[in-house]
């Protein structure tokens, strides 16, 4: 049942290689852990020095899950963690998935999604970056959200703001707009999403809404502009989602976008791990720009 | 010129001094030989226009106003724009919110009186705009002196002051007992009255008796307050009576949350999204 492996001078101990995490799809911990250890060029950069959530699904992804926001106690000594202190006061210590090792050993602990806050531990209320979190409602779908993402993108571009989508892993979109200027609020980020929120649902009223209300989300993109709070993760970009199928929260060009959503076809914007390692390791990381670019909120 | 002020004056002059700092327009001294006394600026006068809001026929939204671009129609944000100084048609020089700070006089906390003159030399055409100076706590004796010195001298303090970005010339004089403040015009700002009187020859003796008796029969003295705005007195009775009858429109609500985003902010995503659909047909 547990096996060690050497991976960079270290020695993890692995558990439950065999075990079918996505029983339907027939993959096991072992794949799940080729797929991040093949990934981890890509998906570090984005975890680094961030807070992680953990989702745990140790039976599976049919079985029970459960978050773990502190870092484990039975970590290993050379895991990076981060002392926060939460709102009533009370201090937590978090895992900074900051290498390989640490990666591999939080993906032997089954968490196969993996989930970050905008801010890094160090400015825990200044965000890199802002997100527009596309969800549909009922009788909604991608390619929904993908119509508010080209409409959000030009209306950023109008601002002189990039945005970058990627898809969620399940049925939205995500657009993050780069700040990395290490001033920008949680405050402002949210006022900011907020009003642009509203701005599109006055525009698109069949399309969008920005009411949290279930009734408002039917056959409309929500567009959750409250994600952009410092108590808020989001799920880390080329992260598995825990589905039937392994589809990963994949980064998408906006050429790739639009001629997916040309297609008509929902299934396209959903990205499978094999299919993810196969362009990331072809084309890179399209959503570097997001770690880097400076941008600053107009009228804030 | 005595009836010129109502006679609330007194107590709104009391309150304002009272507890009112840092509610005037200005606060400093007004300093001369080795006199000072620390005042501040308030209005004195309030004009009494009736201002209404441009609404939207339709909806009886009020009316905001933008700077729009006429090359593209856009909504240009106050970032986007620069100071030209028309020296041509289409040629503008660029002077920058610097350059412009580099040659304004330095904010100053002083009113130097310089000298004293008899106010009735100046001609009213010099007279811009009124206002009080009411004096700050512990310059009241000061205050109360300078003001009776003035009106027994009949003088009035002419004096440098800069207000904003401009420098002033100024009258400060007595009057019932309190300071007033008028900027003047400076000389170059008055228009001369060349052409403007005629030239022909003297008038008839007789003429002028006769103008003089017409005068004498209507001299009076100076009372403002038996004059009013008339138009503006209308006009209140006509607002006041559609008051009554319950003829308000209502401008439609602005939807509450959208209130709290940056009004700047909305304005101008809104405006991006109009021309982002036009696009998109």
């Amino acid at each position: 049942m547990r096996t060690v492996a050497r991976s960079a001078g270290r020695r993890l101990a692995l558990s439950n290689l065999e075990k079918e995490l996505y029983p339907s799809y027939g993959l096991t911990k072992a794949h799940v852990l080729e797929y991040y250890r093949r990934i981890s060029p890509f998906i570090l950069p984005h975890l680094q020095d961030r807070a992680l959530t953990l989702k745990r699904y140790p039976e599976g992804v049919d079985e029970a899950f459960f978050f773990e926001k502190r870092c484990p106690s039975h970590r290993p000594s050379w895991v990076n963690t981060a002392e926060l202190v939460q709102g009533d006061g009370e201090r937590m210590t978090v895992c900074l998935v900051n290498d390989l090792n640490t990666l591999i050993w939080v993906e032997n602990l089954a968490s196969l999604e993996l989930h970050v806050p905008l801010a890094r531990t160090g400015s825990p209320r200044t965000p890199d970056a802002l997100v527009f979190d596309l969800d549909p409602g009922e009788q909604a779908d991608i390619l929904a959200c993908a119509r508010v993402a080209l409409i959000l993108r030009d209306l950023l571009f109008q601002q002189r703001l990039a945005g970058f989508v990627k898809t969620s892993g399940q049925k939205g979109l995500h657009v993050y707009v780069p700040l990395n200027r290490g001033e920008t609020t949680f405050e402002q980020t949210k006022q900011f999403t907020k009003a642009v929120a509203e701005v599109l649902q006055r525009s698109y009223p069949d399309l969008v809404t920005a009411k949290m209300a279930k009734e408002q989300r039917k056959k409309r993109v929500f567009i959750n502009w409250s994600q952009n709070d410092a108590s808020k993760t989001m799920v880390s970009v080329y992260s598995l989602r825990a589905r039937e199928k392994p589809f990963v929260s994949f980064p998408l060009t906006w050429k790739e976008l639009e001629d997916l959503s040309g297609q008509g076809d929902p299934e396209k914007l959903h990205i499978l791990h094999s299919e993810a390692l196969r362009r990331a390791e072809a084309a890179g990381d399209p959503f570097r720009d997001v770690l880097v670019r400076k941008q600053k909120l107009p009228y804030l | 010129m005595k009836d010129r002020r109502s006679a609330r004056f007194p107590a709104k002059l009391a309150s304002a001094g009272g507890e009112g700092a840092g509610q005037g327009i200005w606060s400093g001294t007004i300093s001369f030989s080795l006199v000072a006394i620390p005042v501040q600026l308030v209005k004195a006068v309030e004009p009494g226009r009736v201002s209404f809001r441009l609404l939207h026929r339709t909806d009886y939204s009020p009316l905001l106003r933008r700077m729009v671009c006429p090359e593209d129609g856009r909504i240009v944000p106050p970032e986007e724009t620069v100071r030209g100084y028309e020296v041509g048609p289409d040629k503008y020089l660029l002077v920058t919110d610097q350059e412009l700070e580099s040659v304004s006089p330095k904010r100053s906390r002083t009113i130097e009186i310089v000298e004293f003159i008899d106010l009735r030399e100046v001609d009213p055409l010099y007279y811009d705009h009124p206002y009080y100076l009411i004096p700050a706590r512990g310059g009241e004796k000061a205050y109360r002196l300078l003001v009776e010195v003035m009106r027994r001298t009949q003088k009035a303090g002419l004096a440098k002051f800069v207000l904003g970005e401009r420098e002033y010339l100024v009258a400060l004089k007595s009057a019932e007992g309190a300071l007033v403040l008028i900027t003047l015009h400076y000389s170059e700002e008055i228009l001369s009255d060349e052409g403007i009187v005629p030239e022909g020859e003297a008038v008839d003796a007789g003429e002028r008796n006769r103008l003089k008796g017409i005068i004498q029969e209507r001299i009076s003295d100076f009372k403002p307050e038996r004059y009013a705005d008339e138009r503006r007195k209308r006009i209140l009775e006509l607002l006041e009576k559609k008051v009554k009858k319950g003829a308000a429109v209502e401008a439609p609500p602005v939807e509450p949350e959208e209130g709290e985003g940056p009004a700047d902010l909305v304005r101008v995503l809104q405006e991006s999204m109009r021309k982002a659909k036009r696009e998109r047909r």
